[in-house]
């Protein structure tokens, strides 16, 4: 399933105590054992003869029930870093380790719960049954207690996303719209501790994309989970966010990390106010300043 | 409502066109046939001749389709069977690709009737050898049709399976067999169509039954009335059983 698998030698070591201090959060107290931890990686494909640095010395740490962005231009490595981190994929250096365990053993215990780009859910299926996916696969991870997920119940996630009389469609007769809601919907009856998503709404028009960012927020909320996002839209970033990881491409790597502190819950039309503006106007000067740096 | 009533309009309209044009050809063809039959007469028969053949002697064409029925229908039982199932293996064990599917492509390159009097030899004068044609004719669109089906699965509902460890089973069972649906009912079709042609074309050698037989013994005599009505019994059992299979195909993929 993965990719070549390659070494190259660690990461400088001075270098990884300043990115460490800059990836904590700024209460930065958690335990070791409490958050998602990134060490040092790297990931380099290798395509015909020639190498892709896609990841760069990636130091991020993310605290349990963190809404957490990762933004930055295309091929800047936001998917495979997403890809690792849910053991879709392997560093080729480094160390993941979330809540202290490996992915492959986190995605093993259904600790991951990942939210494609497309909905992609099963056409064949009903929208209940799509949403209740994750009770039937992996049976082992529940039936041995392996996993730490609490399930939710399937109607009413979709009730409170909007699709409750909608249970018994199936995907094509639905908008795209609502298809995307109903794979968030899969996303969180799963009820793992870590969301994953790579660009959900890029795929949508930008009303249907304002009204599910604000649908998420509510179930995000209520839920608190640790919520990985990737996205390519500074405003969504700072929206759904409490930091903005911006990316550089050629090679991969964090440029800087930016503090959201805007109020939680988000008040409605926050989206107006002065403070956000600033926040979008500094996510993106960030993302330009490491174009012009690269 | 108006709009539901415009679209149930045009519904309607798809569908009078989905069935007026095709027999608009099939007149235009008739006209076609009739003139050549008319006026050039040794080429083919005219039509009323072949309608009045199939009046007059019912039971014939009845017992000698049951025979091809019988060799072609358990002929592409069995060989849409095995190609399902060699397609899932190889889809499987991805290593069994380059190893099988070459030998696939030369059963599949073989003359069947220069085959069929060698089968013939081998297992006498029993509906055998015919299965045993009908059988290859139909493997080889399964097979590929099954592989391409098997293969095509949404890239994010991989991801989803795969951030969940789902083990190979699911993944087979649970996504790549449904989303192969489509692709085995199109492959049902093409290979039905090619046992019912197999199983005719084995008839040609070895045998006084079924239709093969029956055109073979026919066009010694040069009676083509008796030729054509045996070809077109042919073809409406095969576009009988292609309705069939589209409508099984209606009841289960419906989405
Ligand atoms: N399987 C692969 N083999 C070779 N190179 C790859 C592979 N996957 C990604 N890459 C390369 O790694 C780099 C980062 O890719 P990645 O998909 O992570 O970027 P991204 O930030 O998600 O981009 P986008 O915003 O367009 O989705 C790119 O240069 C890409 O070409
Ligand atoms: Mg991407």
């Amino acid at each position: 399933m993965y990719a070549k698998l390659t070494s190259v030698p660690g990461p400088v070591a001075a270098m990884r105590e300043t990115e460490e201090a800059r990836g904590d959060s700024p209460a930065g107290l958690g335990a070791a054992g409490d958050r998602i931890e990134i060490r040092g990686v790297n990931r380099i494909y290798q395509g015909n003869g020639r190498e892709v640095h896609a990841l760069s010395d990636i130091n991020l740490h993310i605290r349990r029930g963190e809404f957490v962005t990762l933004f930055g231009p295309s091929g800047c490595g936001k998917s495979t870093l997403l890809r690792i981190i849910a053991g879709l994929d392997r560093q080729s250096s480094g160390e993941v380790r979330l809540f202290k365990q490996d992915p492959l053993d986190a995605s093993r215990s259904k600790n991951i719960a990942w939210i494609p780009q497309s909905s992609s859910l099963l056409p064949w299926l009903t929208i209940r049954r799509n949403v209740e996916l994750s009770a039937r696969l992996n049976r082992r991870a529940d039936r041995l207690r392996l996993t730490a997920r609490k399930p939710e119940r399937p109607m009413q996630v979709l009730r409170e996303l909007g699709l409750g009389e909608f249970a018994d469609k199936r995907p094509a007769q639905l908008s795209g719209g609502m298809r995307q809601r109903a794979s968030i919907a899969r996303g969180f009856v799963q009820g793992a501790p870590m969301m994953l998503m790579d660009e959900p709404f890029s795929a949508l028009d930008e009303l249907t994309r304002d009204a599910l960012q604000l649908r998420l927020l509510d179930l995000w909320e209520k839920h608190r989970k640790t919520v990985i996002f990737v996205t390519h839209s500074a405003a969504e970033a700072v929206l759904l966010s409490d930091r903005v990881v911006v990316m550089t491409s050629r090679p991969g790597r964090i440029h800087s990390i930016i503090d959201i502190d805007l109020p939680r819950p988000r008040p409605a039309g926050i989206e107006d106010s002065p403070a956000f503006g600033e926040l979008v106007r500094r996510v993106k000067a960030t993302l330009r300043a490491g174009w012009e740096g690269a | 409502m108006a709009a539901g009533l415009f679209r149930s309009g045009a519904t309607g309209r798809q569908l009078a066109y989905a069935i007026v044009a095709p027999l608009l050809v099939l007149a235009i063809l008739g006209l076609l046939w009739q003139w050549v039959a008319l006026t050039i007469g040794s080429i083919l028969p005219p039509l009323g001749k072949v309608g009045g053949e199939f009046i007059e002697r019912p039971g014939f064409y009845v017992f000698h389709l049951g025979v091809t029925l019988y060799a072609g229908l358990i002929g592409f039982a069995i060989g849409a069977l095995s190609g399902v199932l060699l397609a899932g293996c190889i889809v499987w064990f991805p290593f069994l690709g380059p190893a099988l599917v070459p030998v696939a492509l030369m059963l599949n390159a073989t003359p069947i009737v220069a085959i069929a009097p060698a089968l013939i030899v081998a297992f006498g004068f029993n509906a055998i050898p015919h299965i045993i044609v009908a059988t290859i004719a139909a493997f080889f669109p399964m097979l590929i049709n099954a592989i391409t089906g098997l293969r095509s699965v949404d890239r994010g509902a991989l991801e989803v399976f795969d951030a969940m460890s789902a083990s190979r089973g699911e993944v087979f069972l649970r996504l790549r067999l449904p989303s192969s649906l489509p692709y085995l009912f199109s492959g049902a079709k093409v290979a039905v169509t090619a046992a019912m042609i197999g199983a005719i074309v084995s008839e040609f050698t070895g045998t006084t039954e079924g239709l093969g037989a029956v055109i073979v013994i026919a066009t010694s005599f040069l009676n083509l009335t008796q030729m054509w009505a045996a070809i077109f019994t042919s073809i409406l059992a095969t576009l009988l059983l292609i309705g069939v299979i589209n409508l099984a195909e209606r009841l289960i993929v419906r989405w």
